[in-house]
Order: C-alpha cells, then sequence, then structure tokens
C-alpha cells in the first residue's frame, strides 16, 4: 500500500496507459508495391538522373537511351510523387556533384565514374532482386541488369 | 502542474529508504531529468533499414551503433534476437549516423552518448516511454545550407569556439563534437511514417501540439570524434556537416524504459547507466 502510494506520488502510477500503436510494422502484401519498391523506385530515378548529367556532351548514346527508358519506366511504377531523399548523397552508383562536375572537363575521370556507375549500380540491383516481390519493379531490376552487363561489356 | 522541490525531495528520500534502490550512489540527487546510454560504434555499412529497408549496399555509408546485428534487413524481430555493445547492455536498440570522411578516409567516433532527457516540455512528469519499436530519423539530410539544418558542431574541452551547423576548426588537444536533439512528441498511433519524421514533432512553447499530444523522451545524441585542426577535407557521407542526421530504432526492452521513465524522467533526477540515482 505505502509503495503503490509513494509510486502514485512519484507519477509513475499517474500516468494514463499508452496508447496501442496500430500502425503494422509490417504488412505488404506478397507481390504489392511495398516500401522497399517505392525505396528502390525513389533511389533508382535519383541515380539515372545524376547518371544522365555525367553523360551530357559526349557521352554514348546508347547508354542515355537506356538511362531515359528506365527513368520512364521508373516514373510510370511510382505511386506517391516523386521525392530525392539522396541529393548530395554518396550513394552508391550514382555519381556525386562534385564527379559530375570534374568530368565536364576530363574524359578520362568521366570514364572512370561511368565504370565505377555500372559496376556498382549492378551490385545494388543484384542485392535488390532478393526482396522485391513486386512483378512490375521487378522487370525493371532486370531490364537495369541487361543494360548495365552489356553496357560494362562494350567497354 | 510543477510538483514543489522540497516536496519531491522529501518523497523521494522516503522512497530510498523504504525500496532501497539497488547500486544508488550516496548523496544529493542531480536535478535534471536524464538517463543515458552510451555505445561505442559497432560496424560500418551502406545499409539503411529504415530509408532503404531490404536494399543491402544502396545506402550511403552508415556508422552504427548498439545493436550488433543491424543491416538493411533488421526488423523488430532480428534487433529482439541480437545483443548490442551498449553501457547498459540491456539497451540493444539501433542508433546510426553517416559516415564522417576526411580526403575519403573514414574517421569513428570514440566518443557516443546517447541522452534521454525530460528538458524541452514544462511537465516532465507527463512524459511517458518511448513506443517499442519506434523508428525515426532526425536533422536534415538533404540541408542545402544553416537555414535548413539542426545540426550542431563544437569543440570538446574548446568552449570558445562558437558552435555552427557546419563543422568547426577545433584547437589542437580538443575534439570535434556534434550534438542532435530528436523531436519528443509522438502522435501516439504511428511507429514510423513515410517520410520517417512526421509521426513525431518537436514541442511548441514548451507543450506537445495536439497532433502530437504524447511527450516522450528527448534523445539528444553526442559524438566526439578524433579531430581537430582545419575543416578541410571534412564531409558526411550525406554532404556537408549541416546534413548530419541520426536514425533510431528503439528495442529498450520495454520495463528497463519504463523504469527509468519513472525513476530518473518523471521526478526530474540524473541517472546513471544503470537508471539508478543517489
Amino acid at each position: 500500500m505505502i509503495l503503490c502510494l509513494l509510486a502514485g506520488l512519484l507519477a509513475g502510477c499517474q500516468q494514463a496507459p499508452l496508447p496501442t500503436p496500430d500502425t503494422p510494422v509490417s504488412s505488404e502484401a506478397q507481390g504489392a508495391f511495398g516500401q522497399t519498391e517505392r525505396a528502390f523506385v525513389e533511389l533508382s530515378i535519383g541515380t539515372n538522373e545524376q547518371v544522365l548529367k555525367l553523360l551530357e556532351n559526349g557521352g554514348p548514346a546508347e547508354m542515355v537511351a537506356h538511362r531515359r527508358e528506365e527513368l520512364e519506366r521508373l516514373r510510370a511504377v511510382l505511386d506517391v510523387p516523386y521525392v530525392n531523399n539522396h541529393v548530395g548523397h554518396d550513394m552508391p552508383g550514382m555519381p556525386t556533384d562534385a564527379e559530375i562536375q570534374l568530368a565536364a572537363t576530363d574524359p578520362q575521370a568521366r570514364d572512370q565514374f561511368v565504370r565505377a556507375h555500372l559496376t556498382e549500380s549492378l551490385k545494388v540491383l543484384e542485392n535488390a532482386r532478393v526482396d522485391l516481390k513486386h512483378p512490375p519493379t521487378v522487370e525493371i531490376v532486370e531490364l537495369m541488369e541487361r543494360h548495365r552487363t552489356a553496357e560494362l561489356a562494350a567497354r | 502542474m510543477r510538483k514543489p522541490l522540497f516536496h519531491l525531495a522529501t518523497i523521494l528520500a522516503l522512497a530510498a529508504g523504504v525500496l532501497s534502490v539497488p547500486g544508488a550512489a550516496q548523496g544529493a540527487p542531480v536535478r535534471v531529468a536524464e538517463f543515458l546510454a552510451e555505445c561505442p560504434i559497432s560496424h560500418r555499412l551502406p545499409d539503411d533499414p529504415i530509408v532503404l529497408p531490404n536494399l543491402p549496399g544502396a545506402s550511403h555509408s552508415h556508422d552504427f551503433f548498439g545493436n550488433r546485428s543491424t543491416n538493411a534487413r533488421t526488423t523488430q524481430q532480428s534487433l529482439e534476437g541480437s545483443t548490442g555493445n551498449c553501457n547498459p547492455a540491456a539497451d540493444i536498440s539501433s542508433y546510426w549516423v553517416p559516415t564522417l570522411y576526411r580526403d575519403n578516409t573514414a574517421i569513428a567516433p570514440t566518443g557516443v552518448t546517447f541522452y534521454y532527457l525530460g528538458e524541452g516540455v514544462n511537465n516532465p512528469a507527463a512524459i511517458q516511454p518511448m513506443p517499442y519499436g519506434l523508428k525515426v530519423v532526425a536533422g536534415n539530410a538533404k540541408a542545402t545550407g544553416d537555414g535548413d539544418s539542426n545540426a550542431r558542431w563544437s569543440c570538446l574541452h574548446a568552449g570558445h569556439v562558437n558552435p555552427s551547423k557546419n563543422f568547426v576548426e577545433c584547437p589542437s588537444g580538443t575534439m570535434l563534437e556534434t550534438y542532435l536533439d530528436f523531436p519528443q512528441c509522438w502522435n501516439g498511433r504511428d511507429l514510423d511514417s513515410s517520410d520517417h519524421k512526421s509521426h513525431l514533432s518537436y514541442p511548441v512553447a514548451g507543450g506537445c501540439p495536439s497532433s502530437h499530444p504524447v511527450p516522450v523522451p528527448k534523445l539528444r545524441m553526442v559524438l566526439r570524434y578524433p579531430v581537430n585542426g582545419t575543416t578541410s577535407g571534412l564531409r558526411l557521407a550525406s554532404g556537408t556537416g549541416q546534413t548530419m542526421h541520426g536514425d533510431f530504432f528503439n528495442v529498450w526492452p520495454r520495463a528497463e524504459m519504463e523504469r527509468r521513465v519513472r525513476n530518473c524522467i518523471n521526478v526530474v533526477i540524473k541517472c546513471d547507466h544503470n537508471g539508478n540515482h543517489g
């Protein structure tokens, strides 16, 4: 009794019970466009936009066409307005603004950054394919893998 | 309503006498609502289970603290099944920040403290434990300048150097440190949100807004890096110092968090690592 009173005075017993969180940690149906798909698509749009800047003024025409085609399909599958969550970040496969600036005047540097984009991006795609369950998104991943594998082989 | 201090001190003395708090140090308690966890760096990965869930290797580099298992596929259940490196060991939560570099060499922080504080709201007695499983990101990873940043950089043992939202030049023999305060008002419903931020908010004029009515402890992350001298070449994996941000995935065992909120935060007492006080 004394303990309870003391505890009450110490505010422990005076608190209202916490509301029960009703947001499930993960409730995405198999095959749905879920959190992982959304994160992947937003990341890939950001990456491709940076790559197109890297390829301005002299990048291989086929690679430019590939990235544009991918962008179109990525934008079509996204179910929310696009937000660039990674602007300014040093992301795998995504050329930074500093790299793009350097590449604009140094073809050798550009060649190096394009290769880094391809190898790093392929690794990201290979990992992503394991967990992506939404068939249209998986198709885009497969397209992106085909493009990058061919582009790397042609170098 | 605030409790008169002398009244509270009497109650605490009584409580300490009756309950005989184990491990409590002797002496007058310090009137700061605080408990803490110190968690050195555990590992480094290009993963982010909150922002890029299930996408291993797709993130900018992060330094992880606390739970040893955190990676891109981390869930509440996976964290529960692992251990952490915090003092206290009971805290198996996961914390992570962007990696700091100088000239492309990664620099790990050598002092990492997570404070849980009652400051910021007028009525700490009403503060409730953070919800179990909470995920939250604080700071602006996309900050483009001081105006949209809430980062804070300063120097340990060099208080005369003004704090800044970007890196500061610390004198020889001192260390670069950064503080980041997490929001402390919860909407009472969601463990996460699409931007990983909007289910919590900062208090307004000492109170939680009606949209986020549940006050929880303010998490303050304090990192100290073995860095001083010029800021040239310093960058975070997310960009300038202004982009400093922190992620938190709460898996404090419920009873451990509840006890600390009750014994340290609600009654405005500074507790030690074990959640006890003198």
